[in-house]
């Protein structure tokens, strides 16, 4: 786990486009309580810009009418938000016990020396960009990477290798 | 009074009040069961494992004293050797990523986790990889400082500001040993309780700006206070301490827990009044602009009631009951008109539906009860019809300009008894200095009626004249404390039960027999 809190501001002002203020409307009456939009919102939001920003989080807040601390605390806790602008393909690789023991240190040292991309930071041309992240859920099919939302289970460095190979 | 029930800590017997957790319950009886996160206005949120203990009924080996009910006849174990281990466990997890700048922590004195580590642990740490760092020093605004790395994430603070005052500037942001405390970037604490989040932080996560640095908090001496800033009346501690070849001064205040007035906490503008108390005093005693030694003054002043013919005399609605009760008896003897007006006192708006009031008069509901007259028609009437004014420490700046004060006192005499500095005092013919409210014991009565008792916390070098004793040289009927207290208790009947030292911490609720017990 890495330090989220630091989070990085446009300058500009956040607002969903259309499409997604139409979805915001329309999932909230799902729910019992405003709060419980916190999540989806986020999710809304990294849909629309692929990231999120401080704006972003303010604009959640006010608009669910909820403390903005709130926002900022699920945003940061949830590794699956990007709190930065991602590469072109996003690699999420799951660090928690299974994947661990498995191996996932193995894929990211991998990435390290010959991508050269380390967590929380983008290739210099901006094709790649690595986050190590808790719990993808496939604990059975350990180690487990994730690029651009796509899970590719029982990981290994040469598995890696040939799958980065194909993407543009 | 509460049901009771018996239980048994560590195998002895212990009577304790029905209806609360553990920890409130067997704390009541003196038995404390170490905790970091629990606190009885924020609920139970177990996140800390300190309080865990375990109930020989059972259920799982150990259970978090602050979500488990005392219950009739429940066997609870503190002393044995699994619990002491789970103790010096999470003790142990606390303290991994902690700093330990004891010397340099302003909570050193007063630190949860100093005591448990002294009390659960005592033992050296085992770690060898680098800690976890995180920020230090950040303005979380509202007069809060805090230190990421001294906190132990028991989420207090953020607990606060959520049900409390509702603001919720605070989170625990990360997750795992990089879970910090932190506001939203732009949103500081904006309320007007804020500062409370520093009494509650069980560590030095949270310091006041106002306060760091200032005292180590063992050479700080503790009355029991209430504070004057709104007629509340919030029970305070008071913290004082005379450096050596210094004077005695307030260094802060501090809530203290009263279930019948403030709960746990005050406002942040009480908080900071201390500072009154040890700024812009006056302590030199004058005829018209001169310094004069306060045995002269008091004569000439004698002088000038003895060649008044008519007299009014203003009393402070902050003054205690003892001194209303002096100033009364001597405007009695005196044929002098007695005023309690101070209607400069409410700010109207100001309050609030938590603690803070309008009215920022300590003792109004005490000058009601005396019968004393609060209006301005009145009290300008007597002022037009009289020859001299004597004001017991009333702040006139608060009602009038200082123009319409000078054109209405044109032509009269004027003694001022005065705890402070103001503009006002230069134009009296006498100026007396008095003690402000830290530095006498009396008896104040707060908006909701609870009448409590206060101690004299500090001791001046310069120790100045009570307005008891002025009126007692003036030749008041009523010549000490006790004969004011007694006056009192013909006042109001309750007060026949109790002597000054006897009434409780809490108060007295006067609303419970009183009306009917009002002879004045």
């Amino acid at each position: 786990m890495s330090d989220r809190s630091q989070l990085i501001s446009t300058g500009e002002p956040f607002e969903f486009d259309k499409k997604r203020d139409a979805e915001f409307e329309r999932l909230i009456k799902r729910y019992p309580t405003r709060e419980s939009m916190i999540l989806p919102a986020l999710w809304l939001t990294q849909e629309q810009e692929g990231w999120v920003s401080q704006e972003a989080i303010g604009y959640i807040a006010d608009r669910i009418g909820t403390f903005a601390a709130k926002v900022y605390e699920a945003a940061t806790f949830y590794t699956m938000y990007n709190l930065k602008p991602t590469g072109k393909y996003h690699i999420c690789v799951c660090r928690t016990l299974s994947c661990w023991l498995r191996g996932k240190q193995e894929i990211v040292d991998y990435l390290r020396d010959e991508v050269g991309v380390t967590p929380g930071k983008k290739t210099e041309d901006g094709k790649f960009s690595l986050e190590e992240v808790e719990c993808l859920g496939h604990c059975g099919t350990a180690p487990v990477v994730q690029i651009n939302g796509e899970f590719y289970e029982n990981m290994d460095v040469e598995q890696l290798k040939s799958l980065l190979a194909t993407l543009e | 009074m509460a049901d009771k029930i018996k239980l048994f800590v560590n195998g002895e017997e212990v009577e304790v009040e029905a209806g609360k957790n553990l920890i409130d319950a067997v704390g009541a009886v003196g038995i404390e069961i170490p905790h970091l996160c629990y606190h009885p206005a924020l609920g139970a949120d177990g996140n800390c494992r300190m309080c865990l203990v375990g109930i020989e009924d059972g259920r799982p080996p150990l259970v978090p004293a602050c979500k488990t009910p005392a219950q009739e006849g429940m066997k609870v174990l503190l002393d044995a050797e699994h619990i002491k281990k789970i103790q010096h466990d999470v003790m142990e997890f606390e303290l991994i990523n902690h700093p330990i700048d004891c010397p340099v922590c302003d909570q050193a004195g007063e630190c949860k986790l100093q005591d448990y580590y002294m009390s659960c642990d005592q033992k050296p740490s085992r770690m060898t990889v680098p800690q976890v760092t995180k920020n230090k020093k950040m303005d979380f605004g509202g007069g809060v400082i805090h230190d990421q790395e001294r906190c132990v994430v028991c989420g207090r603070c953020v607990r606060f500001l959520r049900q409390i005052t509702k603001t919720g500037e605070l989170g625990i942001i990360n997750r795992t040993d990089d879970a910090r405390v932190n506001i939203f970037p732009g949103r500081p604490i904006d309320n007007r309780y804020g500062i409370n989040v520093v009494d509650l932080c069980p560590v030095g996560a949270m310091t006041s700006s106002d306060f760091r640095f200032k005292q180590r908090v063992w050479f700080l001496k503790k009355a029991s206070g209430v504070c004057h800033g709104c007629s509340k009346g919030c029970s305070i501690t008071i913290d004082h301490n005379k450096e050596k070849n210094k004077d005695d001064i307030i260094y802060r205040f501090r809530p203290r827990f009263n279930g019948q007035v403030n709960g746990y906490f005050i406002c942040d503008e009480g908080r900071l009044s201390y500072k009154s108390e040890n700024e812009n005093r006056l302590t030199a005693a004058f005829i018209g602009k001169v310094e004069r030694e306060i045995s002269d003054v008091l004569t000439a002043a004698k002088k000038e009631l003895e060649m008044s013919k008519k007299a009014v005399f203003l009393i402070s609605p902050d003054a205690s009951l003892e001194q209303m009760v002096a100033v009364k008896a001597l405007a009695a003897k005196l044929g002098a008109t007695l005023s309690g007006y101070s209607d400069g006192y409410i700010k109207k708006g100001d309050g609030d539906d938590y603690l803070i009031q309008d009215d920022k008069a300590a003792n109004r509901q005490g000058l009601l009860l005396l019968g004393i007259d609060t209006t301005k028609e009145s009290f300008e009437k007597a002022v037009s019809e009289a020859d001299l004014f004597v004001n017991f420490a009333s702040d006139l700046s608060r009602s009038y300009e200082q123009d319409a004060l000078t054109k209405l006192l044109t032509g009269k005499k004027t003694i001022v008894c005065a705890t402070h500095e103001s503009a006002f005092n230069g134009q009296a013919t006498i100026t007396i200095p008095v003690r402000s409210y830290s530095e006498y014991s009396g008896s104040v009565i707060n908006c909701d009626n609870i009448l409590q008792r206060f101690e004299k916390a500090v001791t001046k070098n310069n120790e100045l004249l009570d307005i008891c004793e002025v009126a007692a040289e003036f030749g008041c009927p009523l010549q000490t404390p006790a004969e004011a207290y007694a006056e009192l208790q013909q006042v109001i009947g309750m007060l026949k039960e109790y002597q000054p030292a006897t009434i409780p911490a809490e108060g007295l609720n006067l609303n419970d027999s009183e009306a009917a017990n009002v002879t004045a």
